[in-house]
């Protein structure tokens, strides 16, 4: 992977580049904020996170094993008292809630770390230590020989630093 | 966290305020490497930490002698014997599951509600919220003679004749707390990556930079990140919102599920979960305000997010005490006389006096809460929180024992008195909490840098004035800003 990368203290900077570069062509842009800025979002525009639905298929499939589970033990294990239903769905709506909200969230979470591809065990090119602390970040994914073009708009926009990255 | 939540609006000064902004500012802080200054700092062990964590082993240690003790000499030295066979072990249990509620209730449904004076105090609460309930978790295996077969509690198929009984409270208490601390600890977890980040980044020691790499998962900021993690974070609140509201509920089926007089009450849920959130609010005071002060974090932990927490601290004394009435109303006008005697007794019998603490404590004072004055009084709402804790733990000594002791029929009637067992096991439990919570606040930051730096404005270029317009808007009115919005209710 080579690009360029570009060290940004304020906000609108970083924002105006990643404009201008769009309209440049420069597509693979990436962003890095210390924290979540909706400017970014706006700027470079992606699709909505697909979480969602691994928090969907973990909630069901979480529910439907609660039930399941209870309903089966219930049965295999059979408790006769005074002709009551064997499996009584009232009761066990709490353990399928229980198992639900469980799976649902482990699913959520093992999403977040599959989109996000995480844990990384290395830092690859086009990161700096300051972009969790207080600055903003640009990388662009670029050929070399468009690099120089995307180093002179990050520097336009007020980068204090720009790098060439490989 | 920022969501991804949109107005519908063509208005180039899009109304979309970034979550934890509503209604916040933190004049004193000046930029983004302040918060992690003033924040990181408090990492740095002191001698008062030392001396704080000491106390707190050694009140743990004292409690480990006495489940010692009892172990060799069986139950009977915690002071059980018929008619009251659950004692402080139960009221304790339920004293630290209520704890932990407020820890979910500021990090989760208050981030639901776009709260934002959860911000600076989220992570502590959060965290209580796990070593609470770590604390509760210890009670059932306290309260077992033989606890080496814990795990038989664990309700799996087997061919002891131990049969899974899902109709059983006690069943859905195991699958409750464990979902409970499972998701909580979740939770916490995930709002510590981009954390760890920054302690990764700035850490020069090679071990525990390496340390911080690992917890940090490779975490980098990025865009693309932050996209994923914002949904993710919104998705477990949504589902840490009922939970919570189910656990405490679940908890309460353990007495509202029998027979015996004052138990039998379908107003025990949202009468525990009332109680569950009041006296964790409680606790966060007490956990919160010496925090602030030894910690330097007036210009971050404000006295308006004091504020704000106390009107919640009344708002859950108010509810409280109306279940209080409603409990003697419910007896008064169900004709039951076993109902009405136990009612009478609670106020005027033999377990009055710790009726009338719990009222006074969890009643009468936190209406001092309507002053103004007293609200942003960071002195009077510790000195408040002890008496709310106290209080609470006394409401479920009302809870538990006058019942037990005074069932339906007189022969059957009987005392109750904790021995040194039950209060060195009690004073071990706290010893037990305060001592992970202590290691927590100076391994990692107790308050959420990322969601800091949310609420002040960024530096622009642009100025201070555009700064604080991105703040309240959740985004620049550039006119280049073109593109069309994205978002699950951006085309909505």
């Amino acid at each position: 992977m080579s690009g360029v990368l570009a060290n940004f203290e304020h906000l609108d900077s970083a924002v105006e580049a990643i404009e201008e570069l769009r309209q440049k062509k420069f597509m693979d842009i990436t962003a890095y904020t210390p924290t979540p800025r909706h400017e970014f979002e706006d700027a470079i525009p992606r699709a909505e996170s697909p979480v969602r639905r691994f928090t969907l298929i973990g909630g069901l499939l979480g529910v439907t094993f609660g039930y399941w589970i209870a309903i089966w033990s219930s049965d295999y294990w059979p408790l006769v008292v005074g002709g009551k239903p064997i499996a009584s769905w009232v009761p066990y709506t709490i353990i399928g809630f229980e198992v639900m909200v469980l799976v649902g969230s482990l699913a959520t979470v093992f999403g977040l770390f599959a989109l996000s591809r995480v844990p990384r065990l290395t830092m690859t090119v086009g990161y700096d230590a300051r972009f969790s602390s207080a600055d903003y970040g640009v990388w662009v994914a670029t050929s070399p020989d468009r690099a120089a073009e995307a180093a002179e708009v990050l520097r336009r926009h007020g980068a204090t630093e720009v790098r060439d990255e490989r | 966290m920022a969501t991804t939540a949109r107005p519908h609006s063509d208005d180039p000064v899009v109304q979309r305020p970034n979550v934890p902004s509503a209604n916040v500012r933190l004049p004193a802080v000046r930029d983004y490497k302040q918060v992690d200054d003033d924040v990181l700092a408090t990492l740095k062990p002191t001698l008062g930490w030392f001396a704080a964590l000491a106390t707190a082993i050694f009140c743990l240690l004292l409690g480990a002698g006495a489940w010692i003790y009892q172990i060799y000499e069986g139950l009977g030295a915690a002071g059980y014997h018929p008619p009251v066979m659950w004692g402080v072990y139960i009221i304790t249990f339920v004293f630290w599951v209520g704890i932990g509620h407020a820890g979910t209730l500021i990090s989760a449904i208050l981030y639901l509600f776009r709260a934002g004076f959860r911000t600076s105090i989220y992570r502590m609460a959060e965290a209580m919220t796990v070593f609470a309930v770590m604390t509760a978790g210890l009670f059932p295996i306290l309260h077992l003679g033989r606890p080496w077969k814990f795990f038989w509690l664990i309700p799996y198929p087997n061919w002891r004749l131990l049969w899974p009984q899902f109709k059983s409270p006690l069943v859905w208490d195991v699958f409750a707390i464990l979902t409970y601390f499972t998701v909580s600890s979740t939770f916490l977890y995930i709002g510590l990556i981009p954390d760890f980040a920054v302690l990764r980044d700035r850490e020069t020691n090679p071990v525990r930079k390496r340390i911080f790499a690992i917890l940090s998962l490779g975490w980098r900021n990025s865009d693309k990140e932050w996209r994923h993690f914002t949904r993710a974070y919104l998705f477990l609140a949504a589902f840490a919102t009922p939970l919570v509201l189910s656990v405490h509920s679940v908890v309460s089926f353990d007495f509202a599920m029998s027979l015996v007089p004052g138990w039998h009450a379908t107003i025990f849920p949202p009468y525990f979960v009332a109680g569950a959130i009041f006296s964790g609010i409680g606790m966060v005071f007490t956990i919160g305000i010496p925090l602030r002060k030894w910690f330097n974090l007036k210009h971050i932990i404000t006295l308006n997010d004091l504020d704000a927490a106390a009107k919640l601290c009344l708002f859950t004394s108010l509810v409280v005490g109306l279940a209080y009435l409603t409990e003697f109303q419910i007896a008064w006008m169900s004709g039951n006389k076993v109902e009405q005697q136990y009612f009478w007794n609670r106020l005027f019998g033999q377990w009055a006096w710790a009726a009338w603490i719990m009222l006074i404590c969890n009643m009468v004072l936190p209406l001092s809460l309507f002053s103004q004055k007293l609200r942003r009084n960071p002195l009077w709402l510790f000195i408040l929180s002890i008496f709310i804790n106290i209080g609470m733990w006394f409401e479920r000594f009302v809870i538990v024992i006058p019942s037990l002791s005074h069932e339906f029929e007189p022969w059957q009637w009987g005392g109750y008195a904790p021995t040194w067992v039950d209060y060195f096991i009690l004073i071990g439990s706290f010893g037990w909490f305060f001592m992970w919570f202590l290691l927590f606040i100076k391994q990692m930051p107790v308050v959420a840098l990322a969601e800091i730096k949310e609420i002040i404005p960024p530096k622009m270029r642009g100025g201070l004035a555009r700064a604080h317009q991105a703040v309240e808007h959740g985004g620049m009115a550039s006119p280049q800003n073109n593109n069309p919005p994205m978002g699950p209710g951006a085309h909505s």
